[in-house]
């Protein structure tokens, strides 16, 4: 607005571009119809066939991909404009998830509401998750890397939820992973017609939301002297986005960080007002899913989702955005305890006791075929070697995570940095994905190689994203997002592959100890403890890294040493436990709250209580996973989010205000 | 201490040798896979444990499971505390379970026969699979009987076909109202159709189950076809198709060519196999009986 100029000139100088893009997606389209399908049979047949793929099929397809792309552009730019968020959209913010995950319980409990209506499902899905996301990011301002992470969170629990529940009642497996993918096929108009009828609906309602939106971008106390009634038009504008994403999800399933691309490529254009960004983000999102879904088509058609391929470019362009993010500065409270403890050891020694009682106790008591049963002498040797080995891993994993999501917490000031935000748990993942597709029946040791290997390389990745940007706390979160995003975008083409892959990525997903027998125990408790060890000595940077980059240049800290060195120990603790129980990540965030409503304050012993703390919650949901349903087994990850979650929500609310 | 620990092993060790030791007692078979616990209740043995009962008694429906057979949970996440309560003294594992297979080796011995492998037809492995299920069971004569049996259904499924006319089948299972998976010739219900003296419309390879999914348009590829639908069909499909343009647009629809059979277990053995024959053959004797709308 202030330099016309410039703004001019740079959208005339992306007008070749676009056109360009615009003339290939004809292109692809055109080739799309003039390859149609060879088929046998008499010409007549074949010429109504053709007819009808053409007509019912292609077309569309096309104008779907048209109508879903503009959809979530329009519903990132919504968001983006009411959260003052250049990064919020429907897959960052949780929304995305939180539809899947309603749509997947409706299919497995009342399958009857989808035939009733599917975007209401969606809807309520969607609604659910973005109030918990902003609720559990309330408190910090709705800060935009906060708001994502907590986006990112709730996006993992819906995962582990998902694949609890497809495993428990696999009957629509095939349905449940098409709409993971978000995939563009058509049989009839049905999908634009909605879509249509959705983006008319959210058109009209941004249109006149114009003017009051402006007025968003005042500060609030700006807003509210201009008499409008800021928390209501905020509540309408989210619920045009997200009615908007759950349209497109319902009807053709997930396409990620279309919302998000196509706004920041809108402004990237020269697209500066608010008018400008809100016609221009939905022209842009309608050519990219186009695009994406031509070039899909003409490449071989059903080899890789469209949903999931556009996902794929989350990543790079999260990454691409790190540097115009403004950094948010360091937050001292959030390492400040509600109430400091006069003698931290004793309740640190508290804390032991009660894990020792607590494994104690879910060693000797379980159910039998009969009902529940206390473990007797002859009995326990029997059961010994199955329920140890799994405690001990619940123990060594929630002590790692828990560990690893005090150091995140402590390394970047932010409370709801937990250790999955490093992106490690998601290329364990993709790594455990390449180890099943490559090999056939692979045993343990494969899959470990496999899954360390990508854990590996993702924190690689991060390290090179940390030196280049010098381990700046946001860009360490953004560039760990970023890697998450694409993990997950992989996860999801492999899932729609359906077959026994997809079956054993499900349950490592889904969060669980069985697998860990005798030997690998042992070898969690090791790593464990070689990896906790090292915590006393880091126990002063821990102490001054939270307090800002200044202060700990001031007191003669190594600052890029520290930092590489908690990333490194954070990322290693995160890729043992996740190997064995999963991406489990509630866990790393539940340790360090709880340790810190405690009142556990200095380095050290606030590391030991969340790695205490952690431990203590995951033996719990072990045991109760295994227990409850017997012989039936829940998934510690499920059990993890439905209690944990809620608690950490309540939590957070309920903190003091970490700014100001 | 020392005497304590050692009393609790010795009662251990006892309560073990009773169970297992004695000669008088029938050998206790458990298994985690689907098609080898459907190849030994075919074969007359009733196996003490065996996973996920709840979902194969709704999915692969025979040989119908006695309720006395003890469900060890999910396929996937099986409870190992359950199978060691069932004290089996031999137990039947596949490919797919490889990596449990130290666990399982604490509680019994185990055999290891995988039906399902990369390159290899199924079929002639599900034959294997029954031969040293027999072995192992010393049951040799059942599996033959079994084999024979399998020979003799599809042979009586394939007199009974010749009175219909011969048309390519695809054999589909549908995820949605745009998007079905095949079976192809290199699936086990793929090397049925072919025993049936049938054509698979679908000739690409499937890697030995059902393919990723494809979408609907596809089957305007096979104008001649029957559709055979296996279930699940999901309610949105149900509702969707029947409205559909393109769907209304095949010829196999049109001609009324579309066809539903009972539930089946995608990766089953020799008893799938002869249920896929007997219930195909039904329904294109009777094809309004099975047809799907």
């Amino acid at each position: 607005m202030t330099d016309p100029v410039p703004v001019a000139s740079a959208f005339r100088r992306s007008l070749p571009a676009w056109a360009g893009l615009f003339a290939l997606g004809c292109a692809l389209l055109l080739a799309g119809l003039v390859r149609l399908p060879p088929i046998d049979g008499d010409p007549a047949t074949v010429r109504r066939l053709h007819a009808a793929i053409l007509w019912h099929s292609l077309l569309p397809r096309a104008a779907t991909a048209l109508l879903a792309g503009a959809a979530l552009g329009l519903a990132g730019a919504l968001l983006q404009r009411v959260l003052r968020n250049p990064i919020a959209d429907p897959s960052t913010l949780g929304i995305a998830s939180g539809a899947q995950l309603a749509l997947t319980l409706a299919l497995a409990f009342a399958p009857g509401l989808l035939a009733v209506s599917r975007e209401g499902v969606a809807f309520a899905g969607g609604v659910a998750a973005v109030a918990l996301v902003l609720a559990m990011s309330w408190r910090r301002g709705l800060d935009p890397i906060t708001v994502v992470i907590a986006g990112m969170t709730l996006s993992l629990m819906a995962a582990a939820a998902s694949s609890a529940l497809i495993l428990a009642r696999g009957e629509y497996v095939l349905s449940v992973f098409i709409w993971g993918a978000g995939s563009l096929h058509q049989q009839s108009w049905h999908a634009a017609q909605a879509l249509a009828v959705q983006l008319a609906l959210g058109a009209a309602a941004a249109a006149a939301l114009l003017r009051p939106l402006a007025v968003l971008s005042l500060d609030d106390a700006g807003a509210h002297g201009l008499g409008v009634r800021l928390h209501a038009i905020r509540a309408i504008v989210i619920g045009v986005a997200v009615g908007l994403a759950a349209s497109v999800i319902a009807q053709v399933g997930i396409i990620g960080f279309v919302g998000l691309a196509a706004p920041a490529l809108a402004r990237a254009s020269g697209a500066r007002t608010q008018g400008q960004i809100l016609l221009a983000a939905p022209l842009i999102g309608s050519l990219l899913v186009w695009l994406a879904d031509g070039l899909i088509q003409v490449a071989g058609g059903d080899l890789v989702p469209t949903g999931a391929a556009i996902g794929l470019l989350g990543g790079p362009l999260l990454l691409w955005m790190l540097p115009k993010l403004k950094p948010t500065t360091p937050v001292l409270a959030a390492a400040a305890p509600i109430q400091r403890l006069h003698a931290p050891w004793r309740t640190l020694a508290f804390l032991l006791a009660g894990g020792v009682f607590v494994g104690a106790v879910v060693l000797l008591v379980g159910r039998d075929l009969d009902g529940w049963a206390i473990a007797g002498s002859p009995l326990l040797a029997d059961l010994l070697p199955f329920r140890l080995p799994r405690i001990v891993a619940a123990a060594s994993a929630g002590a790692l995570l828990g560990a690893a999501g005090g150091l995140m917490q402590r390394l970047t000031g932010n409370p709801l940095a937990g250790p999955e935000v490093l992106g490690v748990g998601a290329g364990a993942g993709v790594g455990l994905a390449a180890v099943l597709l490559l090999a056939d029946a692979p045993g343990t040791a494969t899959l470990m190689a496999g899954s360390a290997a990508g854990a590996l390389a993702a924190l690689l990745a991060i390290l090179l994203i940390g030196l280049w940007t010098g381990f700046g706390a946001d860009r360490l979160l953004m560039a760990g997002i970023a890697l998450g995003c694409m993990g997950l975008a992989v996860l999801s083409a492999v899932f729609a592959a359906g077959g026994w892959t997809t079956f054993r990525l499900l349950v490592w997903m889904s969060g669980s100890t069985d697998k860990v027998g005798p030997p690998e125990a042992v070898a969690m408790a090791l790593a464990a403890l070689v990896l906790l060890a090292p915590l006393p000595l880091l126990a002063r940077w821990i102490d001054i890294l939270p307090l800002g980059s200044a202060v700990s240049r001031g007191v003669g800290l190594p600052l890029t040493a520290a930092r590489l060195a908690l990333c490194v120990l954070a990322a290693l603790m995160t890729a043992v436990a996740t190997f064995f129980v999963g991406p489990l990540s509630l866990v790393g965030l539940l340790g360090p709250h709880l340790a810190r409503l405690l009142g556990f304050a200095g380095g050290t012993v606030f590391l030991a209580a969340a790695a205490l703390i952690g431990a203590n919650v995951l033996i719990l949901a072990d045991w109760l996973g295994r227990t409850l349903a017997f012989p039936y087994q829940i998934p510690v990850g499920l059990f993890a989010a439905l209690v944990g979650g809620p608690y950490l929500i309540w939590l957070l609310q309920r903190g003091p205000a970490h700014r100001g | 201490m020392t005497r304590l620990t050692r009393r609790g092993l010795l009662a251990a060790a006892a309560l073990g040798l009773g169970v297992r030791g004695a000669g008088s007692e029938a050998p206790r078979f458990a298994t985690l896979d689907w098609a080898l616990l459907e190849t030994l209740l075919a074969m007359g043995v009733t196996p003490v444990a065996a996973a996920e009962l709840v979902l194969f008694r709704a999915v692969a429906v025979e040989p119908p499971v006695p309720p006395r057979v003890v469900d060890i949970g999910l396929r996937g996440t099986p409870s190992f505390e359950a199978l060691r309560l069932a004290r089996p003294s031999l137990i039947f594992s596949s490919n797919y379970y490889a990596e449990m297979e130290p666990k399982l080796r604490r509680i019994a011995p185990v055999e290891t026969i995988s039906v399902y492998a990369r390159g290899d037809p199924p079929f002639a492995r599900a034959e294997d699979a029954a031969r040293r299920l027999g072995t192992a069971t010393g049951r040799e004569g059942a599996a033959r009987d079994l084999i024979a049996a399998t020979h003799a259904g599809i042979e009586r499924a394939r007199d009974d076909l010749k009175r219909v006319e011969d048309r390519p089948l695809i054999v589909v299972n549908l995820g949605d109202a745009r998007h079905f998976r095949v079976f192809g010739p290199d699936s086990m219900f793929g090397e049925v159709l072919a025993r049936l003296g049938r054509t698979n419309a679908w000739r690409a390879r499937t890697f030995y189950s059902a393919s990723a999914p494809i979408g609907i348009e596809a089957l305007a590829r096979f104008p001649e076809a029957w559709i055979v639908v296996l279930p699940p069909v999901p309610p949105d499909a149900r509702r969707l198709l029947p409205e559909s343009a393109m769907w209304a647009a095949f010829p196999s629809v049109q001609a009324g060519r579309v066809l539903q059979l009972g539930a089946m277990n995608p990766f089953g053995g020799l008893p799938t196999a002869q249920r896929f024959a007997r219930l195909l053959s039904a329904a294109l004797l009777d094809p309004a009986g099975a047809r799907f709308d």
